[in-house]
């Protein structure tokens, strides 16, 4: 194969970018901004991986179900195998390049526990894991552009996939600097650009990560899959700008949850699982703090000020520089909030998706995580991804003679320059909020059908409104264009969790409480014409 | 308080200065100060004239992506991690930074700081890292990589360095510490590094090391400098 185009430069889209490039392919490598500003870097946890040096008894074995368990039937175990198989290899990659992971004196890998593992398996950069990565594979990246392999291209937005029969050509490319659209052909075009985050407004991710590509990919045809998994981080930070994400090292420093009642401290995770209650998983501990329905708050400070300036000194200075709160005098007020999507593009094993030529990377495909992500395994899948797709896409002949895409390019280029055209002073980002608050009200930790269904009306509401307003065209166009996709994606998003009767890892019901046997598959939903359908992949036609 | 932006609609045009009337919270951000401005049915400057949305660049909103680096006050800084209650009077001012060419308002490119590192092929070809153990200093070499490779590469170095001009010739502490982060790890290559520090960066520092008083990471350049020139 000649040529690939990568939308995003986070981990995933660098990894398959190298992994091309080594085999020769020539890639474009297009993102808005350059892959610093990923949401990437703030991965801080680690990166699971069982070593030839590993802890006394652990397997990849015991790996592989580990995240099968943590998935709750819904990830395939063939994909899962891959994944924790190859995650050696990832680790000394890693390392070979130079990333900078901590290690012991005598220079071996240090690993950290990490919740619903067997054993001590993460691998980690001090407490910036995903940072250091990046560091690394942009000198990569770096060496194959200086050998004329691998292009970047900067202030590139995702507008449109070029396809025409069921395979894709290329993509149409956004040019913020020269505000104009760019058609790119290739053989190969592979999605990198993360989760959907902007679904729900404010979150611990990056802003960058909005959900738009694989909106607007599923408007043009693609299939999406298990949307209503989305992981809630227990502890985060309520800030102006964002929610901060509270490390679970708090609680694994001996950090207690309460509530007050009637001047008293309540800790209501103690009282109701025991003395280990502050360490239960990701999904137990949200939705409790959810059922409280009161300030909960995180209580660290009966620690010594010594003893948290050296094993907390990130969490120290986070509360402090935001918000003022000293944690070695104060209790943290936390809340849960989204922090990881499980759901994404439906994609086989070798990370197609059901168009041809069009692949998926990174967190915003759908594959290894089923109905819930064991923390750790997100770096992993992010650069196992990418290199699997690039071993796919190196592999496969050249797409031959590329279609006329004139008419095509001639209409979505007159809809934008009316856009431009607009002399309102409406912010798209109105509309982006209201989603957003129906999001959060309708599809929180704790969902039922009657919410679910007032959510899909008030977004088909926001729809029917959104292509016939004018709105401010100052600011950048991809705000305005991008607005409908990603609605269209709030929409599927809904409609896969009304339709999922049971709870099931990250899917909790109030009205279906228990997991039911016979939805023991993933939700795979399709577009057309306006039109959502839901099925369940009982056949497991993607995990092949 | 006062805010006064120097705007600038598109490459090329002539930049101008808008003030705008504020009323927030100490503890809100230059980022969050910005988003307040934007987030109303209409943005008026101080004197109730309509005008547009202020162009600027975020992603982390939690000072480890750098994107939303500009001049605050004079000071080259994150908007996300600079306070109001932090900043003295009443009248904010906000520019770009000028060191790099402005695409729309706040949003500059600063993709020549990319540019050089590629030009002059700053990566490592063969992974060769010292033995640990050989290491007189022990494991302080490879703290000192962990600390070089947490570079935003935002550009407030740049902004702030007496001798960085637009990134023709001499290159910046940027430069100086992924130099380092190859060199030390990939020793074949350390004489052909060493040379491409002391053209780009050794011969035209004058040490003032104001790079090192804005960095967001707090990247201690002086130590690549002083493991570099050895």
């Amino acid at each position: 194969m000649n040529k690939a185009i990568i939308i995003g430069s986070g981990i995933s889209g660098m990894a398959c970018a190298v992994t091309l490039a080594d085999k020769g392919v020539r890639v474009l490598l297009a993102s808005p901004f350059p892959s610093e500003r990923s949401q990437s870097v703030m991965a801080a946890g680690g990166i699971n991986a069982v070593l030839s040096e590993r802890a006394e008894g652990d397997t990849v074995d015991s790996h592989i179900e580990d995240t099968l368990r943590s998935g709750a039937g819904l990830s395939g175990r063939e994909a899962v195998t891959g994944l924790c198989t190859h995650a050696e290899e990832i680790i000394r990659y890693l390392e070979k390049i130079g990333t900078v992971f901590s290690v012991d004196a005598s220079g071996h890998l240090l690993r950290r526990a990490f919740g619903g593992q067997s054993y001590k398996r993460t691998c980690f950069c001090g407490s910036a894991t995903g940072k250091q990565i990046v560091s690394s594979l942009v000198m990569e990246v770096r060496r194959y552009e200086a050998a004329g392999l691998i292009e970047r291209r900067l202030w590139s937005c995702f507008h449109s996939a070029l396809i025409r029969d069921g395979v894709c050509r290329g993509v149409l490319l956004f040019d913020e600097s020269q505000r104009k659209l760019i058609a790119e052909y290739a053989d190969a075009l592979v999605i990198a650009t993360g989760g959907q985050n902007a679904l729900f407004g404010k979150t611990t991710g990056s802003t960058q990560c909005d959900g738009y590509v694989a909106g607007k990919l599923f408007m043009q045809g693609a299939e999406l899959k298990n949307l209503e998994f989305i992981q809630y981080h227990p502890t985060t930070l309520e800030t102006a700008q964002k929610r901060m994400l509270i490390s679970e090292a708090v609680r694994g420093e001996g950090g207690r949850l309460f509530y007050n009642e009637g001047g008293k401290r309540v800790y209501f995770m103690e009282e109701k699982y025991g003395r280990r209650g502050n360490l239960m998983t990701r999904d137990v501990m949200s939705r409790e703090i959810a059922s409280t329905g009161k300030e909960v708050f995180l209580d660290i400070s009966f620690l010594d000020r010594k003893e948290i300036n050296r094993r907390l000194p990130e969490v120290r200075d986070l509360c402090l520089k935001y918000r003022n709160i000293d944690i070695a005098r104060e209790p943290i007020p936390v809340a849960p909030s989204v922090h990881y999507f499980m759901g994404g593009l439906a994609v086989h094993l070798n990370h197609e998706t059901n168009i041809r030529g069009l692949f998926a990377v990174g967190e915003c495909a759908s594959i290894y995580h089923g109905a819930n992500r064991l923390g750790g395994n997100s770096l992993l899948s992010a650069l196992y991804s990418g290199k699997v797709a690039a071993e796919e896409i190196a592999g496969r002949e050249n797409s031959g003679k590329t279609p006329d895409f004139s008419a095509f390019l001639k209409e979505e280029n007159n809809a934008l320059m009316c856009m431009l055209a607009s002399k309102s002073s409406f912010p798209v980002m109105y509309i982006r909020d209201m989603a957003a608050e129906t999001m959060n009200r309708d599809l929180g930790i704790v969902r039922e059908e009657k919410a679910l269904k007032r959510g899909i009306s008030d977004i088909d509401y926001d729809l029917s409104v959104a292509d016939r307003i004018s709105y401010d065209s100052s600011g950048m166009p991809y705000f305005n264009y991008s607005l409908p996709a990603i609605l269209t994606l709030a929409r599927a998003t809904l409609t896969c969790a009304l339709e999922r009767r049971e709870s099931r890892g990250a899917h909790y019901r109030s009205d279906y409480p228990e997991a039911d046997p016979a939805c023991a598959a993933a939700s795979i939903v399709a577009y057309q014409e306006g039109r959502y359908s839901v099925r369940l992949d009982k056949e497991f036609a993607y995990e092949s | 308080m006062k805010v006064r932006v120097l705007r600038q609609i598109a490459p090329g045009t002539e930049p101008y200065w808008e003030s705008f009337d504020a009323d927030v919270p100490g503890e809100t951000s230059i980022a969050g100060l910005l988003d307040h401005l934007n987030y109303h049915d209409d943005i008026v400057d101080d004197h109730g004239a309509k005008t547009t949305r202020i162009g600027w660049e975020c992603s982390c909103l939690q000072g480890v992506c750098g994107s939303c680096a500009m001049v605050i006050n004079g000071v080259p800084a994150l908007a996300c991690e600079t306070f109001v209650k932090d900043l003295k009077g009443d009248l904010i001012t906000i520019r770009p930074l000028q060191k790099f060419p402005v695409i729309h308002d706040l949003v500059v490119d600063r993709s020549v700081i990319h540019e050089n590192l590629k030009q002059m092929n700053i990566c490592i070809e063969e992974y060769q890292p010292e033995p640990r153990e050989s290491r007189p200093e022990k494991g302080k070499a490879y703290l000192h990589q962990y600390m070089a490779a947490k570079c935003l590469k935002c550009g407030l170095c740049l902004e702030i360095c007496p001798n960085y001009g637009s990134g023709e010739h001499f290159f910046g502490a940027i430069f100086a510490n992924d130099c380092y982060l190859v060199s030390a790890r990939n020793r074949s290559k350390t004489a052909e590094i060493k040379k491409l520090y002391g053209e780009h960066f050794g011969s035209g520092c004058s040490k003032a090391l104001s790079c090192m008083d804005v960095c967001p990471m707090k990247i201690p350049t002086i130590a690549s400098m002083a493991r570099l020139n050895r």
